[in-house]
């Protein structure tokens, strides 16, 4: 999502970035004006319905589908902790919400056995692309989100697809804890926000949806996917004139933003690199490297923002990071405070719904 | 000689020939004009057809003919036909009721006085007309409007159970013109106005059954859609599989009625089947038809999970609740009083996991109350239906709770609750399964649980009147 490099490349600028750290732009070759080349994939629900199924090879397709889920019994839980069947099941149906432009009366007839042979169903994509699909789901492990192309996030149903960073339920938080302070703070609620590494647009959305009349959001990303997935949703949401997508590393198309920012939140990529290997197929195997890969220890991307924030923020801003959990909650934290400016403070460490210390938040001097 | 036609306005005066006044035999009196008589509340069923729509069926130049009824004075006779055939007879001949097809019309009248007779009980008939002979004696009294309040609210509530009086009573009347008719042209072997008057009858039997079921479904919630538990009883996989197939049998029945099901959270048996399950049902009258379906129900089997093939028993318990809707939503929920947990997949959350799991469970802390949702596509809409559910809960404790301060309504009260075994389903060694309230039974326990269940619901919603008006 974030960066779109070869390994190679990434981990030289990851060293760059390290020995660097003090210095909060840091630089990279990549060009920085928005591609304009890529088109981004229409999620299943929001194409034409113009295939034309019989129902009795919907079912036949929908038998074979869920036989195929129920034979998973709790075999991808095991090995890496996964989806079990129920979880399976449940996509399944959602697939054909998607799908099936009357899927109401599809879903009653399902059960039924003598319906008439010959009635048909009007789908928004191929039979036989939905068999093709929901074997991508289980024998590639494709993450759910990548088939149907949309996560429903928040009250939003956002487009996502490979190259992008598919928005984690305990990410939706840091809205909550923006409008917190929206509500407590009409100045914040007009100024500027930035939100770094922006993938989908998840946050920036979220963000621009409460903030006042002036308001903004400036979205960044280094992937030309990420940000033409992300304009696309700002479309969708009509959030044109409110959400600003810039093309770029971190804060590098931010620089005219010194010391204005109202607010800055992001959710970087914080796993270290030694765990990547183990995680989950659905993550490890499809969602982009460089939206997880935090280096090492997983702070690379963390720090780098601590010194952005400390720049760019504006007397008064305040700002949201999420983290790998509890041990990176506290190394942030006590690298803010032995910051020489010491420029952010009220700092706090919030839990998420799960209770893993998760966010660290705080406002800028 | 000239005859009001009864409650036409403006009123119509025909001609009989003198055969017709020999049928008829008397002179009816018209009604004074009253407060509009609609009684029965149309909320749900719009598209019926007016009540007297049927009278434009006649050709022949004969307008239906008046029978013996007096609707102002309710204290009078019965009406009845020329040879004296009132609806009490007709009720009390108990003609077999056939098919809507099949052009009988002894079926047809029957139908008509079942459905009149049930309206009647629905308004408690005997109490409405002492309370009507006590409001008439009030109004009579001379110092009526030194207290023009009160004599406004006695005038109107008069009017109104006058208005619904006069409805039933034309009702009846209506049913008596129409098998009139048919014996008049049958005496005169008039196959048209038979045919004519026939199909009057018919209309007649399908709107009267709809204003039965508009007065079956008349409590304030029926209209409401609604809310499905059920509940395993003890007895491990054997009743988690009874409870599935409970649950089974309210999705088809909800389908069958064109009720919209939304499966709201499922806890699944390790084995087979559901420990726990609750569903949606959106559709007008869902908690109308659902209430019927409060409380234990009951199977006998040879089990399929006992490798000894041994007969078991099991239970599983059924929980109805109205979703009164937000704009109604009567318990004001306080944020602080929730407690809300997500469920997560254990390990490391969030970069690291991709899941569509979001279920959400919140716990009203006063009262304990839970409400738990997992099937929506984001942690934000599994919140907002937990929320509605928990919501319905909570109204339906606090409706509970009113109802346990008014005496009137505890024994609706036990009701509302899990409630006692109402139903049992027999699979061996005989088959049948049997509504232990209404003695209502059917030897073909597949088709219930295939979703045939209005024959057990409409004979229970039928015999609650009966109850209601026992204790009236």
């Amino acid at each position: 999502m974030k960066l779109t490099l070869t390994n190679h490349t990434f981990s030289t600028l990851l060293n760059s970035s390290l020995i660097n750290l003090r210095r909060p732009f840091c630089s990279s070759s990549l060009s920085s004006s928005p591609s304009t080349s890529f088109k981004p994939k229409v999620p299943i629900f929001l194409r034409p319905p113009i295939y034309s199924t019989k129902l009795s090879d919907l079912k036949k397709w929908h038998n074979w589908a869920k036989n195929i889920a129920s034979s998973i019994g709790s075999s991808f839980v095991q090995s890496d902790n996964g989806p079990d069947s129920t979880i399976l099941c449940r996509e399944l149906k959602w697939f054909i919400e998607d799908v099936v432009e009357d899927h109401h009366s599809v879903f009653s007839h399902m059960g039924v056995k003598d319906n008439d042979e010959n009635e048909r169903v009007k789908m928004r994509a191929d039979i036989d692309e939905l068999y093709c699909l929901w074997k991508q789901r289980i024998e590639d492990r494709k993450p759910f989100q990548y088939i149907v192309g949309c996560e429903h996030w928040k009250d939003l149903v956002l487009s996502v697809q490979e190259g992008v960073l598919i928005p984690r339920p305990e990410t939706e938080l840091i809205v909550e804890l923006v409008s917190d302070v929206l509500s407590k703070n009409d100045d914040l609620k007009r100024g500027v926000w930035a939100d770094l590494g922006t993938g989908s647009g998840a946050l920036a959305i979220g963000i621009g949806r409460i903030l006042g009349n002036g308001g903004k959001v400036i979205a960044s990303d280094l992937s030309p996917v990420a940000v033409a997935v992300a304009a696309y949703n700002v479309q969708r949401y009509c959030l044109q004139d409110k959400i600003e997508i810039r093309e770029g590393s971190w804060f590098e198309p931010l620089k005219d933003m010194e010391g204005k920012l109202a607010g800055l939140v992001s959710n970087p990529p914080y796993i270290p690199s030694n765990d990547i290997s183990g995680l989950q197929a659905e993550v490890g195997k499809h969602e982009p490297r460089v939206a997880l890969d935090g280096g090492i220890d997983g702070m690379n991307a963390l720090l780098h923002l601590c010194d952005g924030a400390d720049l760019l923020l504006k007397s008064g801003g305040f700002f949201a990071f999420e983290t790998n959990g509890e041990k990176q909650c506290r190394e942030l934290v006590d690298y803010m405070k032995s910051n020489r400016s010491a420029s952010l403070c009220d700092l706090e460490i919030l839990a998420d719904f799960a209770g893993i210390q998760r966010f660290v938040i705080g406002f800028h001097r | 000689m000239s005859y009001f036609i009864r409650r036409s306005q403006p009123r119509i005066t025909i001609t009989f020939s003198s055969f017709l006044y020999k049928l008829v035999g008397n002179l009816s009196q018209s009604d004074p004009i009253i407060p509009s008589p609609t009684l029965f509340s149309c909320r749900h069923l719009s598209h019926s057809i007016p009540f007297f729509s049927s009278r434009n069926g006649y050709s022949h130049g004969l307008s239906p003919i008046r029978v013996r009824f007096w609707a102002s004075q309710p204290a009078a006779a019965e009406p009845s036909t020329s040879d004296g055939l009132t609806v009490q007879q007709i009720l009390a001949n108990n003609w077999p009721i056939l098919d809507e097809n099949d052009s009988d019309w002894k079926s047809h009248a029957m139908a008509i006085a079942q459905s009149i007779h049930l309206i009647k009980r629905r308004l408690q008939w005997k109490k409405l007309k002492v309370r009507l002979d006590m409001l008439s004696a009030q109004l009579n009294k001379e110092d009526l409007w030194d207290d023009p309040v009160l004599a406004g609210k006695i005038n109107r509530e008069h009017g109104s159970l006058l208005g619904k009086m006069k409805e039933v009573n034309g009702l009846e009347e209506e049913l008596l013109e129409h098998i009139e008719m048919i014996k008049l042209a049958r005496e005169e072997n008039d196959a048209e106005l038979e045919l004519e008057s026939m199909k009057a009858l018919l209309n007649m039997r399908r709107n009267a059954k709809e204003k039965e079921l508009e007065a079956l479904l008349a409590d304030e919630q029926d209209s409401c859609s609604c809310y499905i538990e059920v509940q395993a009883g003890a007895g491990g996989t054997e009743s988690m599989d009874w409870a599935a197939m409970i649950m089974e049998m309210y999705k088809l029945w909800a389908q069958r009625r064109g009720y919209k099901v939304t499966v709201m959270e499922e806890m699944r048996g390790e084995i087979a089947g559901i420990k726990r399950a609750t569903i949606k049902v959106d559709g007008e009258f869902a908690f109308g038809y659902a209430k019927a379906e409060i409380g234990v129900h009951r199977l006998v089997r040879i089990s399929p999970f006992d490798s000894n093939k041994r007969r078991h028993t099991s239970f599983a318990a059924v929980a109805v609740i109205p979703n009164l809707g937000e704009a109604s939503s009567r318990v004001q929920i306080n944020e602080s009083d929730l407690r809300i947990e997500r469920f997560r997949s254990s390990g490391a959350g969030g970069q690291h996991a991709n899941t569509t799991e979001s279920a959400v469970k919140i716990t009203h802390i006063p009262t304990g109350v839970t409400a738990t949702c997992q099937n929506e596509r984001s942690q934000h809409q599994n919140k907002a239906s937990a929320m509605a559910v928990l919501q319905s809960r909570l109204n339906q404790l606090e409706m509970a709770r009113q109802a346990q301060l008014n005496a009137q309504h505890t024994q609706s009260f036990t009701d509302i609750t899990w409630g006692s075994q109402i139903r049992s389903y027999v699979l061996h060694p005989y088959r049948m399964v049997k509504d232990l309230r209404t003695n209502y039974e059917v030897s073909d326990p597949d088709s219930v649980l295939q979703g045939d269940l209005d024959g057990f619901i409409m004979s229970y919603l039928s015999a609650s009147l009966d109850k209601t008006e026992d204790d009236a």
